[in-house]
């Protein structure tokens, strides 16, 4: 159900940045999101194509990016990956440390069918 | 034709959770967002706290339930209660927080809890404009949900580790729970705390009056 709400939130700036390029159809969605927002990809895809049913987006497949979790230590600002959800600093070995990534969740790009390559159809209302 | 957005998905939540979080900055609330599985005893926890906090600081509640209005008759009892009804959701967003405030006095006010959906992942993503998250993890659960949903205890300011009077019936691996924490967020304070018999309810008051008393000198 994660995912779910997840992509109500994505849809409504999908279709502003299909309308603001001028995009006749989403052919394609790739969302960056961090490891730390567990994910499913596959879940989203699905929930993604429940809610771009009869809209523009409708059919787009749906890619996600995972954005690997980072930290940066606050005693000898050392910056590392986190690994297996382990924020301990791998130099100094204390635990405060600052997330860099991990928590994003992002639209990062769109693939859109411009309007000139349709020709017939008149825009449904 | 592919375009680059880069558009934060969170964007118009995060803008209204900062304007409630400024609105209760400057009436000198302190709000406390609560997380947890369902059933791990938020309502309970509340309804103790509520009644310790009395006479000291006063309170009121936001609650967030998929349809029933039973947490907050419980609440009720105790402190003014807004019921949100999420209609299936499964978290509170800033914009419900924002229309349950219209109907509290935020002048009358010294503390305010936000009883968030039963659920510890989708919550953890939405500000709702809180001073601290706070992190409930009850012994039934199983320790093993500190490395399983590490978000919450990255984000909490405190973990209440709740229904400690059952810790030996289920098994409850208290070494590992904290040798999962320490990796997870070594600085995170925990309370061991069993809602029912009142044990930590008072350490968890004593907290929240601290906590409030240093932000509210950080924002003067
Ligand atoms: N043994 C024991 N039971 C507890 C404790 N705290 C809560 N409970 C019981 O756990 C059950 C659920 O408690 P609630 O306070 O309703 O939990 P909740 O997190 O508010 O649940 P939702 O709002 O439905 O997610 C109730 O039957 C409580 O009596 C505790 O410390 N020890
Ligand atoms: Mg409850
Ligand atoms: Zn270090």
């Amino acid at each position: 159900m994660h995912e779910v709400s997840l992509a109500e939130q994505l849809i409504g700036p999908v279709l502003a940045a299909a309308a603001q390029y001028g995009g006749e159809r989403v052919t394609a969605v790739t969302v960056r999101a961090g490891a730390l927002q567990q994910i499913v990809p596959g879940s989203l895809a699905l929930a993604f194509e429940a809610v771009a049913l009869g809209t523009l987006a409708e059919g787009a497949t749906l890619t996600v990016e995972t954005v690997p979790v980072t930290a940066r230590c606050r005693r000898c600002d050392a910056e590392f990956e986190v690994e297996a959800f382990c924020f301990l600093c791998p130099t100094c070995g204390v635990a405060d440390v600052a997330t860099l990534t991990g928590n994003e969740l992002l639209l990062a790009s769109l693939e859109l069918e411009p309007c000139e390559s349709t020709s017939s159809t008149t825009s449904p209302s | 034709m592919r375009v680059d957005v880069v558009h934060n998905v969170t964007k118009l939540n995060d803008a209204m959770a900062q304007q409630i979080r400024e609105t209760l900055r400057e009436k000198r609330i302190f709000c406390l967002n609560l997380i947890s599985s369902p059933g791990s005893g938020k309502t309970t926890i509340l309804e103790r706290t509520l009644d310790h906090l009395r006479d000291e600081l006063r309170c009121a509640v936001i609650v967030g339930d998929l349809a029933t209005s039973i947490d907050a008759y419980r609440m009720a009892e105790y402190a003014p209660t807004i019921q949100i009804n999420t209609d299936g959701g499964c978290h509170l967003d800033a914009a419900m927080v924002s229309t349950a405030l219209e109907s509290l006095k935020l002048d009358e006010l010294d503390v305010l809890f936000i009883e968030n959906v039963g659920n510890l992942v989708c919550p953890v993503g939405f500000d709702l404009g809180q001073d601290v998250k706070v992190g409930i993890l009850s012994v039934t659960e199983g320790e093993d949900k500190v490395a399983k949903y590490p978000r919450i205890w990255r984000e909490a300011s405190i973990v209440l580790l709740n229904k400690i009077d059952l810790a030996p019936f289920v098994f409850f691996n208290r070494t590992k729970f904290y040798a999962d924490l320490e990796q997870v967020n070594a600085l995170l304070p925990v309370i061991e705390m069993s809602a029912t018999k009142g044990d930590g309810v008072s350490r968890f008051c004593d907290w929240i009056l601290r906590e409030r008393e240093d932000r509210l000198a950080i924002r003067r």
